[in-house]
């Protein structure tokens, strides 16, 4: 089994009240390492749950999600954050910067927590990194002196700082122009080719889809299509 | 993390200044009291070793630093001490404690026999003369000059108007002084006094003529004066439950303040504390970043108290009667509860924060 993320009979129900909602009735599917998959469907089909719990954010009610070889639906709260830690990179469609930190210093913050409290900066891969999303002249800049183009670039290239195994991306085009949008796209794509990176994007862009080689549709918390 | 904890606390400089002041204030209620209690205490034995006295002969319950009036010893007792090789001079002292006139602490008038008590303590009569009725007392210079007493003024001894007789220097002993024999006659104790201080004939002997009067007079509290302490100011009784309401009172009000503090910012950055979670970082982490904040801000808070502190004791003696000496173990104490209150202040937010779900904290507006 050569797969990074792998899902199998994936069930996520949410309680509201006492009432149940199925927001992922049996999820299969298989990504390999970097591949460029993007996610499209119908809003509440249950996307950015999937993503979520793929990312360790939330904990599936049944079902398996192996994340680069370890089970993740069995780990405790603590084991998901870690590995979170060790292995994802999320990239936001609200960018999720620290607005009082400049670039600079939110990347230096995901570096920090990702080595444990000590710093595990790789000069090469920073260089690299800030390179391909031409970010070099940006670093001391805060997000709110960035465009959103910008500040979702500096996002992108806090998520993969760190070489996370898989990048998980929910709309990061969704709060940008067509201009700034295809930049990002671009870049994502570059990061896939040139990092070979393995990276899950949601989108509800057809123009975003196309970029990657894979698209899965969802509806009503299942997949409906794969190709 | 760092440079995250110092955005934030500049992020809100209202709410950064707010918290400060609370612990600060904290510390310089505590930096105060104590070194309030331990000037008065200070300032009171060193007067008593400028008496000039060896040796203190006392009964039990009745030693010269008792916060009572307590008339006790025979001063017959005299002539049989003078009979002691080694001794040389015997003082009889009566002591009366009252409130201090300012309404603060409390103050002592020592009733003396002002020929033996000046021979032994030096002390001497600078203005008027010394006192020759019952209702005639005499001070010292400092208290003639922080009271704006001159001779001839009245001053309230046993909740009577006393006339200042005359004025003296050095300090020694209380700062306000009457006969012996008005002293009896006020407390009704003819013949009795507190305390007989006995000057020896050499004080490298002191030890020796210490040993021989408790030989020859079994049953009596025989110290050497200059082992006379308050021991700590928290030992003292009385001012140790002052002291203690004080520090409790002070690590509540700044742990309030802390607990208000971080629990609005939490409040505020919960979509931050749900993107640290999405980065990974584990609740030690966060617990961390917010005790970190809190305790940064506990120490500007005790910094600044202290200054304040500092400069309001140097304020308060310069323009007050009272004596403050602030003392390392008081300082370190008021840091430590200053430091300790933001941690304690902080627990509660900082696991709330830790808790909370990353999806939800990521979708708050
Ligand atoms: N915390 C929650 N509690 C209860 N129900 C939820 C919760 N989060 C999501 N849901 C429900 O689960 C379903 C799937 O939601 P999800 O957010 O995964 O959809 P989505 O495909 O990402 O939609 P969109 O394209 O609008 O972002 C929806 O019906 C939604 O109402
Ligand atoms: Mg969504």
């Amino acid at each position: 089994m050569s797969a990074i993320l792998q899902t199998e009979n994936l069930v996520m129900t949410y309680r509201v009240g006492k009432v149940d909602v199925q927001a992922l009735r049996g999820v299969n599917m298989s990504i390999a390492p970097g591949e460029f998959v993007s996610i499209m469907g119908p809003s509440g089909c249950g996307k950015s749950t999937l993503l979520h719990i793929l990312g360790g954010l939330l904990k599936p009610t049944r079902g398996t999600v192996i994340v680069d070889g370890e089970d993740l639906a069995a780990m405790t709260d603590a084991a998901r954050t870690d590995l979170r830690r060790r292995k994802i990179g999320f990239v936001f469609q609200r960018f999720n910067l620290f607005p009082t930190l400049t670039a600079e210093g939110n990347l230096r913050l995901a570096e920090h927590i990702h080595g444990n409290g000590k710093r595990t900066s790789n000069d090469k891969t920073r260089h690299e990194v800030l390179k391909l999303l031409r970010l070099e002249n940006k670093m001391s800049h805060k997000p709110l002196e960035l465009s959103g183009g910008e500040q979702q670039r500096v996002a992108i290239a806090r998520a993969i700082i760190n070489r996370p195994a898989i990048i998980l991306a929910d709309e990061p085009t969704g709060n940008l122009d067509s201009e700034n949008s295809e930049i990002v796209l671009n870049m994502l794509q570059q990061l896939n080719r040139e990092l070979k990176q393995t990276i899950v994007i949601i989108t509800h862009n057809p123009e975003a889809a196309a970029v990657a080689a894979r698209i899965i549709e969802m509806r009503d918390g299942v997949i409906v299509k794969d190709h | 993390m760092d440079s995250l904890v110092i955005s934030n606390i500049r992020q809100r400089p209202m709410r950064t200044l707010i918290s400060v002041i609370g612990v600060a204030l904290g510390v310089i209620l505590v930096a105060l009291n104590t070194g309030l209690v331990e000037g008065i205490l200070n300032d009171r034995l060193r007067r008593e070793q400028g008496l000039g006295a060896e040796i203190e002969f006392s009964r039990k319950s009745g030693g010269v630093l008792s916060p009572q009036s307590i008339m006790s010893v025979d001063t017959r007792y005299s002539d049989r001490l003078k009979q002691i090789p080694g001794v040389a001079i015997v003082t009889p002292v009566g002591r009366h404690v009252q409130s201090g006139n300012s309404g603060l602490g409390f103050e002592v008038v020592e009733g003396i026999d002002f020929n033996t008590y000046s021979t032994i303590s030096g002390i001497q009569i600078v203005e008027g003369r010394i006192f020759q009725t019952e209702d005639e007392v005499i001070i010292d210079r400092f208290k003639a000059q922080q009271n704006r007493l001159k001779v001839g003024s009245s001053i309230q001894v046993f909740g009577k108007n006393l006339k200042v007789a005359g004025i003296y220097a050095p300090e020694a002993g209380s700062r306000t002084k009457i006969s012996l024999g008005a002293l009896q006659n006020y407390l009704a104790a003819p013949n009795k006094c507190t305390s007989l201080m006995i000057k020896v004939d050499d004080p490298s002997k002191q030890e020796e003529v210490q040993k021989r009067i408790d030989a020859a007079l079994p049953g009596n509290v025989v110290v050497l004066r200059r082992d006379l302490s308050f021991g700590s100011v928290g030992s003292v009784p009385g001012i140790k439950g002052f002291v203690r309401a004080v520090l409790a009172l002070s690590i509540v009000v700044s742990s309030l303040v802390i607990l208000l503090a971080m629990y609005t910012t939490i409040t505020e950055r919960t979509r931050e504390i749900g993107i640290l979670k999405s980065l990974g970082a584990s609740k030690r982490y966060i617990i961390a970043v917010i005790e970190k904040e809190a305790i940064t801000i506990s120490f500007i808070g005790v910094l600044v108290g202290l200054i304040v502190a500092f400069i309001a004791g140097w304020g308060i003696e310069k323009n007050t009667t009272l004596q403050i000496e602030f003392h390392w173990s008081w300082i370190l104490t008021a840091g430590l509860i200053g430091l300790g209150a933001g941690v304690i202040g902080a627990i509660y937010p900082a696991i709330r924060a830790a808790n909370q779900d990353p999806v939800k904290a990521l979708a708050y507006e």
